[in-house]
């Protein structure tokens, strides 16, 4: 009998495909033994299960867009497109449960029905879904004025590398019942616990947004008036240098972002020309396309085959910016208030990318692979011995059977 | 779950530490800072919860990491357990010494170690009080956000101990969003830091994260990095006037509907405007008023009227009998009275309070709090409620003496009453105060056994031999 008749056998309820149905590999070189799709939290658990019995490894996918498995050896894919849908929704409590596999899209336009949003805005997050946006933490560049996703997801529902349902946090804002399992789940990339409901934080849209913007030549000339935004005794929502932008031809841009009432982001607009000395651009929809250029931040190299991020203090941008110009990297968003640069491309080099990492680290920081092939992998700024002992046991807590497969290095 | 009768000065035989142990800790951390003798450790005997007391074996006061490190290995060689302190502010006896361990408490490590004003981030050890760190960077025009409301005493150890929010954090967040980095000394000695900002890239679960709210259970953070914010340029503050609390209820949620961002909603209940009123802090709240709301917008002066004009358009709407408008700092702190000094007030009027904490969906606030007022009565004892109402946050504080048996009795009951019934209607059994002693046998409530069980494990990884606050968080 087949694995994939075993299981059918075993779990009749879950859905079981051939890879060769998904079109193509979602994974360089790697391929599952089948894809399996289970509609619920119960058989995501006896799935793993099952899973564990027959010495077989675990790789959560959803919209499949950022699993990128590193170790060899026989696995399955789990699906969990069919753990799908609004569970639940209180527009007055301002949270929003869904099931993890539901898109990002759905959620937001749930939202935005009832004058709400949830204010993450990673790369392609629309077609995300909402567990693959909390297992790797996705955040984009609203996290000056509203934080990292972490602080938005209130709970999650999530199975055990065993089989065990946990439910984490809850679906209230405050909440200090026990220890905080959920923060080590965010950004776990799979590696404790596969999540099958989430549910996030809603804010009111915010009356108005201005979008401002200064361009220049590189994403370099820019970077010091990035910082001295950053110090304005104004907090804008988001401060964004990326470049080169195909909406501005080729140049690059210092962007942005004030939310509040009008008379607050004109108020925030003077204050904040007044501190960095110069007279931005105000970006509008209907001359300038505001809506193309955001989008463009949003994505710029986070969509291309071979991605990574650094992250440092922002006061040392403008070194590793410019380490990244001189070997020829690029495009990148520079996300002055966080520190955060990445850097996306299919002609990315291992060396390249090495030289960017040791300016990093000289700098204090890291550099981490977001996406690459497996030939020729270059590796990131490594955790410390500590951290990682702590990690290990960690995941052997919550995966004793080393079942969930590492899906990043 | 342990009572209060049970965990009493009077119930609990403390053992003595031996003279050589004293003298490997006086060593590290100099004579006068190993405190033995019986008198000296009756100040350490509770936290803000004074219904449980218990005199610890000793207190020792380290003063730097390195401190910290060689007195918990120490301990950690003998077997003896360790309860971390701050300034002993909490309210959920997470603090509560055991009968056979030393307190470790930070009240030296009080040094600022750094301010960052280019990066926006600021340094420091354990013992700091929140709002020293915000007085120290005023200067560059920045602070430190989260503000519990015993932000004149608690220290950020406790802050991060507990992940404590306060009435701004409806706007700003809790504690958990502002640490980006900690030095941390596990219970055998070793010292770990965790996260630190430009490092976000390395590829590690959230230690920080995981760390921040675990109650002095999973280590000691001896060096806290924490991000700043720049000043609010200004600050509008509104009291509202309600014949009942439904009709506050009403204001509070077409507020929250209308896409204002408030820094603060906070609401006093009738019995808490009387207690106040009646207290040296009166605020000269209306004392047959329902409900007293107070809103608070901060941020650039420019839209400030504007967000204030719309609240209170809200709170009229909601049939609200008067709305006042601070004109003046000093106004502003008066409409503030009423809700800061409300647990003071109480204070005068009966020897004992538990203040309780719990978190309800915002929608279930009315019914919570109806039901509530009905569980006094039940139980016959005053029940005074002050509450973040814009997250959910309720404080119901029981008024109570503790050498009246009968009246304790009634105490524990009504208290369960209360965490079942948030607990209902999908809320959780504390928001902001921790769970310590006091809610351990509530935890069932809301975790079922697999997830006990997996939170037992969870400080297994950080404690293997559990002694590090042993009895608190898990029942």
């Amino acid at each position: 009998m087949t694995l994939v008749h075993e299981l059918r056998s075993a779990l009749p309820d879950v859905a079981v495909r051939d890879p060769s149905e998904l079109g193509g590999p979602i994974w360089p070189g790697m391929t599952p033994e089948f894809v399996a799709s289970p509609s619920s939290t119960e058989d995501v658990s006896r799935l793993l299960v099952w899973a564990a019995q027959e010495d077989l490894g675990v790789l959560a996918v959803a919209s499949g867009s950022h699993a990128d498995p590193v170790s060899d050896g026989r696995f399955v894919a789990l699906d969990t497109s069919l753990l799908s849908g609004i569970e639940e929704y209180e527009p007055a409590d301002l949270t929003i449960t869904a099931g993890a596999g539901t898109r990002f899209a759905t959620v937001d336009d749930a939202l935005r029905e009832n004058g709400q949003w949830a204010p993450f805005d990673p790369p392609a997050a629309r077609d995300r879904s909402m567990g693959g946006l909390v297992s790797e933490a996705a955040h984009g560049s609203l996290w000056a004025g509203y934080g990292a996703l972490k602080n938005h997801v209130l709970g999650a529902t999530v199975v055990t590398g065993d089989g065990r349902v946990l439910r984490l946090g809850g679906k209230v804002v405050k909440n200090v019942a026990g220890y905080d399992l959920l923060r080590s789940v965010v950004g776990g990339r799979g590696r404790l616990c596969v999540l099958t409901s989430v549910c996030l934080r809603a804010f009111p849209l915010p009356p108005q947004e201005r979008v401002l913007m200064i361009s220049a030549a590189s994403v370099a000339e820019l970077i010091d008036s990035a910082l001295a935004v950053g110090t304005a005794p104004v907090l804008p929502v988001s401060i964004v240098v990326a470049g080169p932008l195909e909406a501005l031809d080729g140049r690059a841009a210092l962007v942005v972002r004030l939310h509040g009432a009008e008379s607050t982001v004109d108020a925030d607009q003077a204050i904040l020309e007044t501190h960095v000395g110069t007279s931005f651009d105000r970006l509008t929809e209907a001359s300038d396309g505001a809506a193309r250029i955001l989008s463009q931040l949003q994505d710029l190299g986070a969509v291309e085959d071979r991605c990574v991020e650094v992250s440092v203090l922002p006061s040392q941008l403008s070194g590793v910016v410019s380490a990244a110009a001189d070997v020829g990297l690029g495009p990148m968003v520079v996300d002055s208030y966080a520190g955060r640069i990445r850097i996306g491309g299919s002609d990315l080099g291992v060396d390249p990318v090495g030289t960017l990492r040791e300016a990093a680290e000289q700098a204090g920081g890291a550099l981490r692979i977001v996406r690459w092939g497996r030939a020729d992998f270059p590796t990131g700024t490594p955790q410390s011995m500590a951290t990682a002992m702590l990690s290990e046991r960690l995941e052997s807590i919550f995966d004793p059977g080393g079942v969930l497969w590492p899906a990043r290095s | 779950m342990a009572t209060p009768r049970e965990l009493t000065i009077s119930s609990v035989m403390t053992q003595t530490l031996t003279p050589t142990i004293a003298d490997r800790l006086r060593a590290i951390v100099g004579q006068n800072h190993v405190i033995t003798h019986p008198d000296r450790l009756v100040a350490y005997e509770s936290d803000g919860l004074t219904a449980y007391r218990v005199v610890p074996r000793a207190v020792v006061l380290p003063e730097t990491t390195e401190q910290v490190s060689r007195v918990l290995a120490v301990l950690h060689g003998e077997g003896i357990d360790v309860v971390p302190r701050g300034a002993g502010t909490g309210l959920s006896g997470g603090a509560l010494p055991t009968p056979d361990g030393v307190i470790v408490g930070t009240a030296r490590m009080n040094r600022i170690l750094s301010i960052d004003e280019q990066d926006r981030l600021a340094t420091a050890q354990p013992g700091v009080i929140n709002a020293r760190l915000t007085e120290a960077t005023a200067p560059y025009g920045l602070y430190y956000a989260p503000d519990p409301s015993s932000q004149s005493a608690c220290t950020l150890g406790g802050n991060v101990a507990e992940n404590s929010g306060g009435p701004h954090c409806l706007k700003y967040g809790v504690t958990s969003r502002y640490v980006t980095g900690l030095t941390v000394v596990l219970a055998d000695g070793e010292v770990v830091r965790f996260g630190g900002a430009g490092t976000e890239a390395v590829p590690s679960l959230d230690l920080v994260g995981l760390f921040i709210g675990s109650e002095g259970c999973f280590g000691i953070a001896t060096e806290i990095e924490v991000r700043l914010l720049p000043a609010p340029e200004g600050v509008r503050t509104l009291l509202g006037i309600f014949d009942t609390m439904e009709a506050a209820g009403r204001a509070v949620t077409d507020i929250m509907a209308s896409g204002l961002m408030p820094a603060a909603v906070e609401i006093v209940d009738h019995a808490t405007i009387v207690a106040v009123e009646a207290s040296v802090f009166a605020a000269g709240y209306p004392i047959d008023a329902g409900a007293a709301l107070v809103i608070e917008f901060d941020g650039t002066e420019a839209g400030l009227d504007d967000d204030a004009d719309r609240a209170e358009q809200c709170c009229v709407a909601a049939d609200a009998r008067e709305v006042r408008r601070a004109t003046s700092e000093e106004e502003r702190l008066g409409l503030w009275k009423g809700r800061k000094k409300a647990f003071g007030a109480m204070g005068r009027i009966a020897p004992d309070l538990l203040v309780q904490d719990a978190t309800v969906p915002r929608t279930r606030l009315p019914e919570v709090l109806a039901r509530i007022t009905e569980i006094g009565q039940e139980y016959d004892l005053k029940i005074a409620n002050v509450f973040h109402a814009g997250d959910g946050n309720l404080h119901p504080n029981i008024l109570f003496d503790r050498q009246n048996a009968d009246e304790l009795d009634r105490v524990e009951k009504a208290s369960r009453e209360i965490m079942s019934l948030c607990v209902s209607v999908g809320g959780t059994i504390t928001g902001e105060h921790g769970v310590g002693v006091d809610k351990r046998g509530y935890m069932p409530l809301v975790h079922n056994e697999v997830e006990l069980e997996m939170l037992r494990r969870a400080r297994w990884v950080f404690d293997p031999n559990g002694n590090l606050n042993p009895g608190k968080v898990l029942p």
